[in-house]
């Protein structure tokens, strides 16, 4: 059975999404923490706004059309998205339907 | 992280959707285009083309030690639409600092300014010298006049707070940001009467700019003024009521 396609396999997108933290962050400590699917933005990390925006920039250039952050953003409430989880963002990358 | 290049500072500016063109603006030294991003732009881009920045010296964008009046603003402002929709009139929805930079372009330039929305515009005389007196508070008073995750994030004493003050400190200690908003003229009762565009103006109901409502609903009788439960940080205290009211005032 193949696999799923690099930019839809869970592993693979968690991997690009820490990746992708730890370059927004950009600072020493984060290369030691592990980030995981159940890893808060906000209480883990306390990533701020203007990095979450740079995260969402960063992910939108990286998966391209086929995935609609901005879309997906517009769902939810601001306390929502400050609330949210690693795996959360993972699962939506995940599960958006290729273009 | 896509940057641009007007009035001689690099701005982060990021788009949003597509359709008529709508720029929003932050207010100044707790905001940032995330103010914006995280509130009603995402709802705004399904019908519009939706441009934030971070003014200069906020958020992603580069800080200069000058230039934090607004008529210089207006200027960065001016070169962004320069740059990403020339010749076109765009609708500009501007916070707190934001709303005067936005409010000053639609009154030097009717013609780049199809409808405009001043949220927590902070419009009274008396005004500018009540911002310069903000920062002589005791800092309990000052720390309960932040957005309350601010506060939340202060109290917490962790990465976002050092990363805040840090952030607060070089704006006030290597940039004019303090002087330049002391210096701010106010705007004159003729020349506010004079604006052509529509207009929606939004106060909170426990901000100390609501009196403000009252002279926009005296200077400009066709303007649409509205009151929304909260504070001077309405974006972040009501999002899901002004992100309505933008909707509404932008349709069509």
């Amino acid at each position: 059975m193949a696999s799923a396609a690099p930019d839809r396999d869970p592993t693979a997108v968690l991997d690009t999404v820490a990746r992708l933290l730890r370059e927004v962050i950009g600072e020493d400590w984060v290369d030691e923490v592990e980030i995981t699917m159940d890893t808060s933005f906000s209480d883990d990390l306390e990533l701020e706004s203007i990095e979450f925006v740079a995260l969402a920039e960063q992910l939108q250039e990286t998966y391209g059309d086929r995935v609609d952050f901005v879309g997906w953003l517009s769902s939810m409430d601001l306390d929502e998205i400050i609330g949210l989880r690693v795996g959360q963002l993972v699962d939506f990358i995940v599960q958006c339907p290729p273009s | 992280m896509p940057a641009i290049l007007t009035n001689g500072v690099r701005l982060h500016l990021v788009e949003l959707g597509a359709g008529p063109p709508v720029v929003m603006l932050h207010g100044l030294l707790v905001g940032n285009l995330a103010t914006w991003y995280l509130t009603a732009a995402p709802a705004l881009s399904r019908s519009h083309r939706v441009l934030v920045y971070d003014l200069r010296g906020h958020g992603r964008s580069e800080r200069p030690p000058t230039g934090y009046d607004v008529p210089t603003m207006v200027d960065d402002l001016r070169g962004l639409l320069d740059r990403c929709v020339p010749g076109q009139p765009v609708d500009l929805v501007g916070h707190s600092y934001g709303a005067l930079i936005a409010l000053q372009l639609a009154l030097d330039a009717p013609a780049r300014v199809r409808r405009l929305a001043l949220v927590e515009a902070p419009l009274a005389p008396s005004d500018t010298r009540a911002l310069t007196a903000w920062l002589d508070r005791p800092p309990d008073a000052l720390v309960r006049a932040l957005p309350a995750a601010l506060q939340a994030d202060l109290a917490r004493g962790g990465r976002r707070a050092r990363r805040l003050l840090a952030s607060l400190q070089a704006l006030a200690t290597e940039t004019t940001v303090l002087s330049d908003i002391a210096a701010q003229q106010e705007v004159p009762d003729a020349r506010l009467a004079s604006l052509s565009c529509p207009l929606l103006a939004v106060y909170g109901r426990a901000s100390s700019c609501r009196p403000h409502a009252d002279r926009l609903r005296r200077l400009l009788p066709a303007a649409r003024v509205a009151e929304l439960d909260g504070g001077h940080y309405l974006p972040l205290d009501a999002p899901a009521e002004l992100t309505a009211l933008l909707e509404e005032f932008l349709r069509g």
